[in-house]
């Protein structure tokens, strides 16, 4: 809150001088290890706007009901996730897939699970406000509803004022999906132990987390196969996940793949109307198909993958060590492991059990702990 | 309706005494049926589908683009579509529900209205759809009509073309919701650049008279052959035209829209009257 309140005093001063009502320039916190995210032409970060954002996403005045915010599916102490399987929308309505967590959601190449099309925070906002299919936040049809609650509020007045100071009548959907869309793109998360590793502390990691990375970026297993497990490939980069976009990314890097979590038919099928990136494309290829997440926080992100179908990190090393996973019986029987969309890098391998707990102990080593209790992600309500 | 429309007309023609003599006010009408009944919010209709089903409609919306008449010499030309609250660039909203439900409005619109070169009319063309240059901007700062939510179809990247519901909108009320889909985005460039299956719908009424006839979209031509009390499991019920949802496959046949392998073929759901 400190940082907050040194802000207001900077703003007072600024309009006492002079009357400028500039908002204060956007200062990014980042490591030397990371790039700055990509930041639209047409959205500036501003400390203004981003508060404002907070505000917006913990307000439950943006369901059609008033019972739910952004955040009550994206809670900060779960990493910005609800520890569901599957999310519960403000109707009761349930989503086919799982809460995504939101931290450095600013970096990824395409949002949410597998959407080729949602690649700006401000756009993707508007499926959950106005989505029908589940519904969500169910705001559809009730966005002037929306702008009289918030333009009621003399606080917001305030607030979009101050983060839009050259519209004149600033709250209106664009400037609230461009204020949510600032505050989650705020929401960087680089501060775990792996992080300081890398910025140079030999400290940071014990010997079995360092033993976990060796083997998650390519090292040679028990069984004596060199880079045996593979997880880089679409786990790499500073985001730990392929799909990654930043300010200075020139190419396209959204990135899909299958798993072999199901094999329906011996063609590939997933569970119907939940069959990744096949269910926009329609292209038999892309069934199965989703981004692979980033896996910083994982440890804290738990049930995984699109469906919460696997409750922990160890099920999920084993998923992977099979090369897919073998549902004998009910609807959803086969064999992933014979998916023909399956990545040609999920072949299985060998591992052992002190080898399964190091990559373990690596993985909760990406939890950033600051990330569930910095003030600047929390929610305003709580506080008050 | 025909009051605005001749209103409309007649003060075009006052306009364009004023300097530009070459074009002339038009005004083309659309209606919603079901079968030979009018389209009322909320009414039931019966003996819908090759299963004779009855359905309670609660909602009948579409966007038309590239409205084009043919003149005397067998071209078409287009029709400049007024700016306002229905009209904007190339592309109007049709909008037959009245607010009976929570996800429409009271205002309702059943013309398009724009100008063409002054001549003789007797053909009219246009597809169902928002032109793919509109169809990706930002909803937020679209303006009318393409800034109402509910035709947003924002999961999807673009505009539900053709909106018809049934019940209260729950997952077990039948629905038709049209739009482009497979669409790509681009993280760099920040949208979308292509989809792979655009499903605007191709309309040719070869005898339309814009001054007498009307457009009229008929729901029961729209599910001819569908089996609507049937519903391919664990898909939405009715078609959000999902490529692998056969529920689609006979509406997409009478929109004229590939499906599944077959081919793209003429549309009946639209008729001149």
């Amino acid at each position: 809150m400190r940082r907050f309140t040194s802000v207001f005093v900077f703003v007072l001063l600024a309009v006492g001088c002079g009357g400028s009502d500039a908002a204060e320039k956007w200062v990014w916190d980042l490591p030397d290890t990371v790039p700055e995210p990509r930041v639209p032409d047409d959205n500036p970060m501003s400390v203004e706007k981003v508060e404002l954002g907070r505000f917006l996403f913990y307000d439950k005045r943006l369901s059609g009901n008033q019972t739910q915010s952004c955040g009550t599916c994206h809670m900060q102490e779960l990493a910005f996730t609800d520890g569901l399987p599957q999310a519960v929308g403000s109707t009761g309505q349930m989503h086919p897939r799982g809460s995504m967590s939101i931290a450095n959601a600013g970096y990824a190449a395409s949002l949410t699970w597998a959407n080729e099309t949602l690649v700006r925070l401000e756009r993707q906002a508007l499926v959950p406000m106005f989505g029908e299919d589940p519904v969500e936040l169910g705001m559809a049809n009730r966005e002037d509803e929306l702008l009289e609650r918030l333009r009621n509020d003399a606080r917001y007045l305030e607030m979009f004022a101050a983060a839009f100071p050259d519209e004149r009548d600033s709250i209106n959907l664009d400037s609230i999906t461009k204020a949510l869309g600032a505050f989650q793109r705020s929401i960087t998360s680089f501060n775990s132990k792996v992080d300081r590793w890398q910025q140079g502390d030999s400290t940071a990691l014990n010997e079995s987390e360092q033993r976990g990375m060796a083997l998650f970026f390519g090292g040679t297993n028990e069984a004596g196969v060199a880079d045996a497990f593979e997880c880089f490939h679409c786990h790499g980069g500073f985001l730990f996940s392929q799909s990654s976009d930043d300010a200075g990314q020139v190419f396209d890097q959204k990135f899909f793949m299958n798993n072999g979590l199901y094999n329906l038919d011996e063609q590939g099928s997933y569970p119907p109307g939940n069959e990744g990136l096949f269910d926009t494309t329609g292209d038999p290829a892309d069934k199965g198909r989703f981004k692979p997440p980033s896996l910083r926080n994982i440890a804290l992100t738990a049930p995984y993958m699109h469906d919460g179908s696997i409750e922990t990190l160890e099920e999920v090393i084993d998923h992977y060590a099979r090369g897919g996973r073998h549902i004998e019986s009910g609807p959803y029987a086969g064999d992933g492991r014979d998916n023909p969309n399956k990545s040609a890098l999920l072949n299985g391998f060998a591992i052992t059990e002190q080898e399964k707990q190091d990559l373990i102990a690596f993985l909760r080593a990406l939890t950033d702990e600051a990330l569930r209790t910095n003030p600047a992600f929390s929610d305003p309500f709580e506080e008050q | 309706m025909r009051k605005t429309t001749i209103l409309l007309i007649a003060f075009a023609w006052a306009g364009a005494g004023c300097g530009d003599s070459d074009s002339e006010a038009v005004a083309i009408e659309f209606a919603a049926k079901v079968g030979a009944q009018d389209f009322v919010c909320n009414e039931t209709y019966d003996n819908l589908g090759s299963d004779d089903s009855s359905l309670q409609l609660s909602d009948f919306r579409f966007y038309v683009q590239d409205v084009e008449l043919r003149n005397a010499d067998g071209e078409y030309v287009a029709v400049t579509l007024d700016s306002n609250e229905w009209q904007t660039s190339n592309v109007a909203l049709l909008d037959f529900e009245d607010g009976c439900t929570d996800l429409g409005n009271e205002p309702m619109n059943e013309m398009v209205t724009g100008t063409v070169p002054a001549g003789v009319y007797d053909g009219l063309r246009f597809k169902m759809g928002v032109p793919f240059e509109l169809n990706h901007e930002n909803p937020a700062t679209a303006p009318s009509p393409l800034n109402l939510t509910p035709m947003q179809w924002d999961w999807q990247g673009g505009y539900k073309f053709l909106r018809i519901d049934s019940g209260t909108f729950s997952m077990t009320d039948w629905r038709m919701h049209l739009g482009s889909t497979g669409c790509d985005g681009d993280p760099v460039a920040g949208g979308t650049t292509s989809c792979s299956t655009p499903n605007r719908v191709d309309v040719e009424l070869a005898a339309f008279d814009p001054a007498v006839d009307t457009v009229v979209a008929d729901f029961a031509a729209l599910v001819d052959g569908a089996a609507i009390q049937e519903n391919q499991a664990d898909t939405p019920v009715g078609c959000m035209a999902g490529p692998m949802d056969s529920d689609c496959g006979p509406l997409f046949e009478n929109l004229g829209l590939p499906f599944g392998g077959s081919t793209a073929g003429t549309q009946s759901f639209f008729s001149a009257e």
